[in-house]
């Protein structure tokens, strides 16, 4: 049954396949860009990050479906919408563990860098930086996780990925189609949770592991 | 309507469907908080067992964390296929994605008390149970109020998508407004009570937790 | 800080059990005498007004409960609801569709034969109870702006086909390629085209109408939108599309059950008009009023069709 099902939604599966991945790494990617730079800056202004940190935790705990409908009458549907919703659900995990790691960098290496005549530029970029690297990574490596699974539920708003085939399933009632694309899905966030792990390894320092 | 514009449009929504949106918020709340209650009923006796069996607990904690990573519109669809459309097939799923947070935070608190207390209390002549009841549970308190608050904002969320399976809740009126054509103001009259629901959840129970923190931190 | 502790782990202890015990509602375990009857309905406005209009029906002169299972995705899900035991009582079956989807059986244009054909084999496939029809067929409708209907005096689709080659027609892009009764067929039938045909969402051709976008679309016939934006619908004079009369469907157990169901339900035959249907599906559409309250005013405007009360 299964090699039936894989070769009349084969090719459906790999372009949705595709499809989930791509809007899950745009968003994520923004993620990175905009969260790991504003924790950094964050730790030079203690209580302008509490806030900040409050905010992005608020916007957090708005269920996905909520956040995802609420893009339509700003931004339409499509990829676009979905990714910036995916886009604001992926940046606590990264700007709350980014903020944490460099403030728990030891302060004895930071005022060695200081001594050594390091600019505070050079500090960030040679020493905390690397050292906060490991707990960065966890918070990427969250906010991965968190996104490709909602980027299931923004095939609703017309963003494709293997929430079309589940939906699908659930609006014609055939069981195949949604077992072919929950299979798919679970995989594919396994996967990206594993693989994350491993670089997330990798990217700890020998001493600290 | 179409000459008002979408606060007007949300405010007339509010004063000619009060009592339906309000029945569905209730409706909605109390899926979400039997699903955890459930789960709480389980996973705490549960992670009370597993701490101190680090074998144990990495099987069942890594379970539950599979179970975790399974997007939640997949699960729900899943279960679906066994429970049927409705209420029961939400708070099936709502029970299996608060196992994690309420069991690993149980399994956590248990094993943060410190040894010194746990020698102390043998050393008075306490019972396991007595160990237990007086001694683990009150300090991993907060710990667990943690993991509840974590599955309650989660639940909330599962249960907007269970209106796909015909479940009822705010979920319904969200996706009514993204069918309409102009649906903007019933898409806010749906995601807004939803995303204050989860909010005032969050924070409700955070100050619980907060609460129940203070007395460790006493010297 | 001890006191506030121990205070507040009972109360969780306490609403827990509390929330516990009347829990068994929700979860479906009730008694007899007041058993919760399950309605299913299809995401669609109409669907939704029909099941909430049986919903409050059935709640105001029974001691019974209802749950709606709301958001089906099509007639598929539906049917399956009732087999699978998911709900008692499906709000909106379509005599047309039933007939060549869930049936399989050749189309019928006679709506009088259709009525009988699913009537009796659901009966006897399904031991399921198909009510006569509400009194409205939500049926595929070609519609025009009055202006374009007065220009080319148009009351008819075989009107439509005298000017045909000069318009362009929006239409629902499922059923272009429908098999029997899609484009392709209809071409048969009125034995004309159009300039041309664009696919869109259903939903979208009745602004896209209005707008001079679309010089005709095909609609659904109670579409609240045909009175808010005053469309005329052409009358389908070869009965090229199928009979699609709606009514009620409910497995024969749940009315063995409660006897006092099948009275209740036959008060609505024949009494929800094309007309009415239109309008109840424009408050919902555009006035912003939820389908619960529509259909709560509806039946309060009637006074829930009970006997000797006015039509």
């Amino acid at each position: 049954m299964m090699l039936t099902f894989l070769t009349e939604h084969g090719s459906d599966l790999l372009i949705k396949t595709w499809e989930q991945l791509y809007i899950s790494a745009i968003a994520l990617v923004l993620g990175i860009i905009v969260a790991v730079p504003l924790g950094i800056a964050l730790t030079r202004f203690p209580k302008t990050a509490k806030v900040v940190i409050a905010i992005a935790s608020m916007l957090q705990t708005v269920p996905s479906l909520a956040l995802l409908a609420l893009m339509i009458p700003l931004f339409g549907i499509g990829k676009v919408p979905a990714i910036i919703a995916l886009f604001i659900y992926s940046l606590l995990p990264i700007l709350r563990n980014t903020y944490i790691g460099m403030n728990d960098v030891d302060p004895i290496l930071k005022d060695s860098a200081k001594g050594m005549g390091m600019t505070p530029v050079q500090s960030i970029m040679q020493v905390e930086i690397p050292m906060a690297t490991p707990v960065i990574m966890a918070g990427i490596r969250l906010s991965a996780v968190y996104v490709i699974a909602w980027a299931t539920l923004a095939s609703y708003i017309g963003a494709g990925g293997l929430g079309d085939l589940i939906f699908n399933g659930l609006n014609l009632f055939k069981p195949d189609l949604i077992i072919g694309g929950t299979i798919p899905v679970t995989l594919l966030a396994l996967l990206v949770d594993f693989g994350l792990g491993r670089l997330e390894k990798q990217l700890t320092p020998a001493a600290i592991r | 309507m179409t000459n008002l514009n979408t606060w007007q449009q949300l405010v007339y929504y509010f004063q000619h469907n009060g009592s339906y949106v309000l029945r569905q918020f209730s409706q909605h709340f109390l899926i979400s908080i039997y699903g955890v209650l459930l789960a709480a009923l389980i996973g705490i006796p549960l992670g009370i067992f597993i701490a101190h069996r680090k074998k144990l607990s990495n099987v069942i904690i890594g379970v539950a964390n599979v179970i975790q990573t399974v997007p939640s519109l997949a699960m729900l669809s899943i279960i679906m296929l066994g429970l049927g459309l409705g209420t029961r097939t939400v708070i099936a799923t709502v029970f299996l994605y608060s196992l994690l947070p309420i069991i690993k935070n149980t399994y956590t608190g248990m094993e943060n008390v410190s040894d010194n207390i746990i020698d102390s209390g043998i050393g008075m002549g306490m019972t396991n149970w007595q160990l237990l009841r007086m001694v683990e549970l009150p300090l991993s308190l907060a710990v667990i109020m943690a993991g509840i608050r974590n599955a309650l904002v989660v639940a909330i969320g599962i249960t907007a998508i269970g209106a796909f399976v015909g479940a009822g809740g705010l979920g319904d009126i969200i996706i009514r407004g993204t069918n309409a054509t102009n649906g903007g103001a019933l898409i806010l009259a749906g995601a807004l009570p939803t995303a204050l629901m989860a909010i005032i959840a969050d924070v409700t129970l955070g100050f619980i937790q907060r609460h129940l923190e203070a007395p460790q931190a006493r010297p | 800080m001890h006191k506030i502790r121990r205070f507040i782990t009972s109360c969780g202890l306490l609403v827990g059990s509390l929330l516990l015990l009347s829990g068994c509602q929700p979860l479906g375990i009730g008694n007899r005498q007041s058993q919760t009857i399950r309605i299913s309905s299809l995401s669609t406005t109409e669907s939704q007004i029909l099941a909430n209009i049986l919903s409050e029906l059935i709640t105001h002169e029974t001691q019974n409960k209802v749950t709606l299972i709301n958001n089906l995705g099509s007639s598929t899900v539906t049917h399956e609801s009732l087999i699978r035991g998911d709900a008692d009582i499906a709000a909106s079956r379509y005599a047309g569709t039933e007939l060549t989807g869930t049936l399989k059986m050749k189309p019928t244009k006679d709506p009088e034969k259709a009525q009988k054909i699913v009537k009796k084999a659901f009966k006897d496939r399904y031991n399921q109870t198909w009510f006569p029809s509400y009194g409205f067929a939500d049926t595929y409708a070609f519609m025009v702006t009055q202006e374009t209907a007065k220009k080319y005096h148009l009351e008819t689709v075989s009107d439509l086909g005298k000017v045909a080659d000069q318009l362009t027609a929006g239409v629902d892009s499922v059923w272009v390629n429908h098999e029997g009764d899609g484009y392709p067929a209809f071409k048969e039938t009125y034995g004309y085209d159009f300039k041309k045909v664009a696919p869109m969402q259903i939903g979208l051709v009745y602004s896209a109408l209005a707008a001079g976008k679309m010089d005709v679309v095909l609609g659904y016939s109670t579409d609240g939108r045909i009175k808010s934006y005053d469309l005329k619908v052409l009358k389908d004079d070869r009965r090229f599309f199928p009979p699609y009369d709606t009514s009620v469907v409910a497995t024969d157990q749940i009315l063995k059950e409660q006897p006092a169901l099948a009275p209740l339900l036959h008060r609505l035959d024949g009494k929800i008009d094309l007309d009415t249907m239109q309008t109840l599906n424009f408050k919902v559409d555009n006035d912003l009023l939820e389908p619960a309250v529509v259909a709560k005013q509806f039946l309060q405007e009637h006074d829930y069709f009970r006997k000797g009360a006015a039509k």
